[in-house]
């Protein structure tokens, strides 16, 4: 029992790490909290459903087609909901239009695809019971991505620009790095991360529009946790996320899974604030 | 002078008289040569999450309005549906039922189509004393001193349960029974009213009882959990397709060959392609009714069958939607119709005694329906039974093992 609990608790939980991954590339170069790196799981586990499941796309094509679709509607998240309201980051604006972006996405895949849970079709068949490619399928993802995203920042020069324009936008812009294309970039990697979510968790979360908002929701509590902008903290809170849930619901029933991930999730916050990975931004005087 | 100006002022209030005389005149002999129609509040949720029973009773609807419309309607009065589409949303519902009584004002009201609707929709409708109809199971919905003038043609949630608690108990002869549910309100409400009724009746133990969220991405803990337990007959409430499919996956793939007995939606269309293996359905019972089954050699009642062939031939799509729901909106128009021809009257008072006197409606899914002062759910228990979940085919399942013809 105690074997099944932590596999289906890492493998929910590496879904939410990927969505955490997600929540901080938008966060580390616009300042924004925005709503839509659930939605963009969703995309990823519908389009991914759709391009190989319904129009019989090879995995790697359909796989390519998941990711456009979320990178596209990255990229005109960061045009049309957050560079707009950017100028008046204190007023907390992008609250509403990332909101509005992140329905208005649910609704138009509700109309087209249907409210019934789909299929994901299975990928490469391999595995059975606990072994089950559903199961780590999401786990190998999340750890490409994270070890992808490190060496990213780590070894090339875009990075580099990344990790400035996160630090400071102007004294970036000042150097002459290009802090708006930059974060057009991280939108649509923030995108293409979020959709890989879906589409190698999706045998788990199914095709279904509404799994967006619950992976929105528990998407955050990670970074909360870990600390906005930490990676790392991503990384650890979403598994640590998945396998508590997976504990709650076993001990004391689902009703009260969300009550524990809230009480566990406020007093990590009380005892430390900034997150367990957090750190104080130091500025320059 | 003063002679010629009374003559003038008789003579205008005459002429005046005259005037309102001929208006008042003309209009009446309007309304006796065309009588009003009898208008319908339809309030039926056809677009959102929620639509899908919606869309099959609307054309049930519209199919026995039309019938009636074509016979010459109800004493001469033709039957108008006044629709509105409520998107499953108890706000808009509120919204829809104040507007048709208020602004269309319509005599009766059927619907909402979902329990969440109804139970805000029902302290309005009935501040304004209208006869409605509504489609939802929540017992609470039906109450003859919250709401005398509420009358349901389908069955409530109490007669689900005992349906599906008397299936698994004395034909399927359980001792020890799991349940589980989603956490939604309607979830942990049926499974705690399951446990209940179990524990009232004695002689089984339940040895596990779970709510799961219909989101949570595995329910494999639950499921070996359920069968550590020595759960002999799973029961299941949940109204959501996705998680009625991974408690069956996980079912089969601990080679856990326990029955599952519950809601309908464990027979939907939209778990069919959800499941591993279509084997991964075989021994779920979901609840159903007697006059919309097939029996074992595969044939619906001689009545209902001549219903299917009546509909289909008069262009009513069945292959996409649940027969009982054409039926229930078939037999509400025509239970309105024989209400108010018995009356002879369309009041709600009328109405209300009428229905109120005991006498049976017989209609196609609610084959006999019978109302009385103190019960106005019209629903027959004993034609609430359970369905082979397999076994969907033209609106209609075959019925479970064990009814007997």
């Amino acid at each position: 029992m105690v074997v099944t609990i932590l596999v289906a608790g890492i493998a929910t939980g590496a879904i939410y790490a990927m969505i955490g991954l997600s929540y901080n590339m938008m966060y580390s170069t616009s300042k924004v909290v925005s709503f839509t790196p659930g939605q963009l799981g969703m995309i990823g586990a519908v389009f991914g459903a759709w391009f190989i499941g319904v129009l019989g796309f090879p995995l790697w094509l359909g796989f390519l087609g998941a990711m456009g679709v979320a990178v596209v509607y990255g990229f005109f998240t960061e045009l049309v909901a957050v560079r707009p309201v950017l100028k008046s980051i204190e007023q907390h604006l992008y609250v509403l239009t990332t909101l509005a972006a992140a329905l208005m996405v649910q609704q138009v895949v509700a109309i087209w695809w249907g409210t019934d849970p789909r299929p994901f079709p299975i990928l490469f068949g391999l595995g059975a019971g606990l072994s089950s490619e559903k199961y780590w399928l999401p786990v190998v993802a999340c750890f490409l991505a994270f070890i992808g995203l490190e060496l990213f920042y780590r070894k090339t020069l875009w990075g580099a620009a990344f990790i400035a324009v996160a630090e400071d936008a102007e004294a970036a812009r000042a150097l002459g790095i290009p802090d708006a294309r930059i974060r057009v970039v991280s939108y649509c990697l923030a995108a293409f991360i979020g959709a890989l979510a879906g589409f190698w968790g999706g045998q788990l979360l199914l095709a279904f529009f509404a799994i967006g908002a619950t992976l929105t929701f528990y998407g955050f509590v990670p970074i909360a946790m870990g600390g906005l902008g930490s990676n790392r903290g991503a990384l650890i809170g979403g598994f640590f996320l998945g396998i508590l849930q997976q504990v709650a619901n076993y001990f004391v029933g689902g009703v009260f899974v969300g009550v524990v991930t809230f009480v566990v999730f406020i007093t990590l916050l009380l005892l430390v604030p900034g997150g367990l990975f957090g750190s104080a931004v130091a500025r320059r005087v | 002078m003063m002679m010629m100006r009374r003559t003038a002022l008789a003579a205008a209030l005459v002429a005046v008289g005259l005037s309102v005389g001929l208006v008042f005149g003309l209009a009446g002999a309007q309304s006796s040569a065309g009588a009003p129609p009898i208008k319908i509040g339809w309030l039926v949720a056809l677009t959102g999450p929620n639509s899908t029973p919606g869309i099959g009773q609307d054309r049930g609807i519209r199919y026995a309005a039309d019938q009636i419309n074509k016979t010459g309607g109800v004493m001469g009065r033709k039957i108008e549906i006044v629709s509105r589409d409520t998107q499953g949303d108890p706000t808009k519902a509120v919204n829809a039922a104040l507007e048709v009584i208020n602004n269309d004002k319509v005599e009766f009201t059927i619907g909402p189509t979902n329990s969440g609707e109804c139970l805000a929709t029902q302290p309005v409708i009935a501040r304004y004393k209208v006869p409605s109809f509504p489609i939802g199971v929540v017992d609470s919905l039906i109450d003859t001193v919250k709401f005398p003038y509420s009358f349901r043609v389908s069955n409530n949630n109490t007669q689900w349960q005992e349906a599906v608690l008397t299936y698994a108990v004395k034909v399927l002869k359980a001792k020890k029974i799991g349940i589980i549910g989603d956490t939604t309100g309607y979830g942990t409400m049926s499974v705690n009213l399951s446990e209940q009724l179990l524990k009232a009746q004695g002689g089984v133990s339940i040895t596990y009882k779970g709510e799961v969220e219909a989101n949570q991405t595995d329910v494999m803990a639950d499921i070996r959990k359920a069968q550590s337990s020595g759960a002999e007959v799973m029961i299941v409430w949940t109204d959501s397709a996705g998680l009625n499919s991974r408690l069956m996956n996980a079912r089969a793939e601990l080679n856990w060959n326990v029955p599952f007995v519950g809601h309908p939606v464990l027979g939907a269309g939209a778990v069919k392609p959800l499941l591993a293996k279509p084997e991964n359905w075989k021994s779920v019972y979901n609840v159903g009714y007697r006059p919309m089954s097939f029996d074992e050699n595969g044939k619906l009642p001689e009545k209902s069958q001549r219903f299917v062939d009546t509909v289909s031939s008069a262009g009513v799509k069945l292959d996409d939607t649940m027969l009982w729901w054409v039926g229930l909106g078939v037999d509400t128009i025509q239970l309105i119709k024989d209400t108010v021809e018995a009356a002879k009257s369309s009041k709600p008072d009328d109405v209300k005694r009428v229905l109120e006197a005991g006498k049976t409606f017989h209609g196609v899914y609610c084959t006999s329906c019978t109302y009385s002062s103190t019960n106005h759910n019209g629903y027959p228990t004993e034609d609430v039974v359970m369905n082979r979940a397999d076994s969907f085919r033209a609106g209609a399942y075959g019925i479970a093992p064990g009814y007997g013809k």
